[in-house]
């Protein structure tokens, strides 16, 4: 038999790090920098978490990225049904900054490859970065 | 103070809708605690060790804990996604090193098939930073490794074929093994020709989603004289280690550096400096089979860059340089979370006591290793064991 339905749906605490996403609505991405000591953070974060300042600079990450690592998806989990013929992820690293990505591309990418990138909504509206061959 | 293990037991593994949670965990203590002569006034506290959200018990410890008789002995509840077991044998370890109590029992147990499987692949996607990965690009757990996998193919010229060996070795031992998920040898052939779940794995290249449970009943070397325990197999070696949650914030692709660091631990205080001629045995997380060939370079087995070469070579393989994953491994053995990390404990015990029947390697050393990841590296476990 089965158990009575239990739907779990979060609300995401993003005011931190708003500007992040506000950035990805203007086609920009952010990464955040520690004025004290230095480390730079991508994904984006409010605090440093190796000298525990709290003043940190947004810095913008841009240029050429080369590609890591990357998979097809195959099998979406739930919540990705949209995307049920499947999507390319990517890890590309430009400078300091590693950034993972949807690959927008024919095929599947290389490691070692060049991409720009560029930020979009999907299906469901969620922005997030794409990655595009240079 | 050493602390010895003294009970071990295991379910059978696979889609078990036969039972609970409460029920799949208490035949693997039931034959842990008959293994250990012990009864339940000699334990004194309970960890309980489960992964969860994919069963429909939430906060599972405490139901687990008393259908097991455990009630008012803990229970301690330990996560720590695929490397739970394992954190519950540290748990259950630290307690009697400490010298709170003198015997504890371990109990992994998961059930992982109450959800369909796109639910339970939203679950292990989560693995990781779920607003930085899950939430914008979908990451599944075979994803993570097969990210792994086209760094590690890149850099070094890993194959499929390879990956496929690992499978093929992982079947043929849990074909053997009655309490495997699957008792049946698959051929290179199939494994090549299987689909891709997330390239470059494909479907035989990952571990299946399992039920089942282990535990282990571990003791201070004063209560194992107590209770005339004739056959411990002491913990000599532990090690831990974890790496960053998000993936894009780590150093590199080609390995784990949870398994580096963990594995230095548990050597150094092992005094294990040459594991190929000190160990007889290792059971090594291979939840995907890139992750065995990275085992085996990040545990000091090979260079880094040869694991492909040391599956094809037959070094992990019975008669080879060190058998890994005899009694089939997460692959083919089955990855219930919880249940891993103590399943291993399990093997490793059978065998260094020499009862591990068909399965049974050659003792010259008398120890062995169990080798637990949980997620991508996010949490690295190594315990070594020695009679």
């Amino acid at each position: 038999m089965e158990s009575r339905p239990f739907v779990l749906k979060h609300m995401l605490p993003i005011s931190r790090v708003e500007r992040y996403w506000k950035g990805l609505e203007e086609g920009k991405i952010y990464g955040t920098r520690c004025q004290s000591c230095g480390a730079s953070f991508y994904p984006p974060q409010a605090d440093c978490s190796f000298c525990y300042s709290g003043d940190m600079d947004w810095v913008e990450i841009d240029g050429e990225g080369v590609v890591e690592c990357f998979t097809r998806i195959q099998r979406p989990p739930q919540g990705f049904e949209f995307a049920s013929g499947g999507y390319v992820i990517v890890v590309a690293a430009f400078g300091s900054f590693k950034v993972m990505g949807w690959f927008k591309g024919e095929g599947l990418p290389e490691v070692g490859m060049k991409v720009k990138a560029e930020t979009g909504k999907d299906e469901l509206g969620v922005w997030k970065v794409y990655l595009t061959p240079l | 103070m050493k602390v010895g293990v003294i009970g071990v037991g295991c379910s059978k593994f696979g889609v078990r809708r036969d039972v609970t949670l409460q029920e799949v965990a208490f035949e693997a203590v039931k034959e842990a605690m008959t293994d250990a002569g012990v009864s339940r006034d000699d334990v004194e506290l309970s960890v309980v060790g489960t992964a969860g959200t994919r069963s429909y018990e939430l906060m599972p410890a405490v139901p687990v804990n008393e259908y097991c008789g455990f009630a008012g002995k803990g229970p301690l509840r330990v996560e720590a996604a695929c490397a739970t077991g394992s954190a519950a044998v540290y748990v259950a370890y630290s307690s009697i090193k400490a010298g709170l109590v003198d015997v504890a029992i371990a109990i992994g147990c998961e059930k992982m098939t109450e959800v369909d499987t796109a639910t339970s692949l939203a679950v292990g996607g989560r693995g990781g930073s779920y607003l930085w990965e899950f939430h914008q690009y979908g990451t599944t757990f075979p994803g993570h490794y097969a990210m792994h996998a086209s760094a590690h193919m890149s850099r070094y010229g890993t194959t499929e074929k390879q990956m496929a060996l690992v499978a093929v070795k992982n079947h043929r031992n849990a074909a053997r093994n009655p309490k495997a998920h699957f008792q049946k040898e698959v051929t290179l052939e199939e494994a090549l020709a299987s689909s891709y779940v997330a390239y470059p794995l494909r479907l035989f290249d990952c571990s299946p989603i399992s039920d089942g449970a282990a535990a282990a009943i571990l003791a201070s070397e004063k209560k194992i004289k107590e209770l005339g325990v004739d056959n411990p197999i002491w913990i000599s070696g532990v090690g831990y280690s974890s790496d960053t949650a998000n993936l894009s914030r780590r150093e590199d692709y080609g390995g784990l550096r949870a398994t580096v660091n963990a594995s230095r631990m548990a050597y150094k205080m092992a005094g294990i400096d040459s594991p190929l001629k000190q160990l007889d045995i290792a059971t090594v997380h291979d939840c995907f089979t890139i992750a065995e060939i990275m085992a085996y370079e990040d545990l000091g087995f090979c260079r880094k860059g040869e694991g492909g070469m040391f599956i094809k070579e037959g070094e992990s393989d019975f008669g080879g340089s060190i058998p890994v994953n005899t009694f089939g491994g997460l692959k083919a053995k089955g990855h219930p979370l919880g249940a891993t990390g103590v399943a291993m404990v399990y093997e490793v015990v059978k065998q260094l006591r020499g009862e591990a029947g068909s399965l049974q390697v050659d003792l010259k050393n008398y120890k062995g290793l169990t080798h637990n990841i949980g997620g991508t590296g996010h949490f690295g476990w190594v315990f070594v064991f020695e009679v």
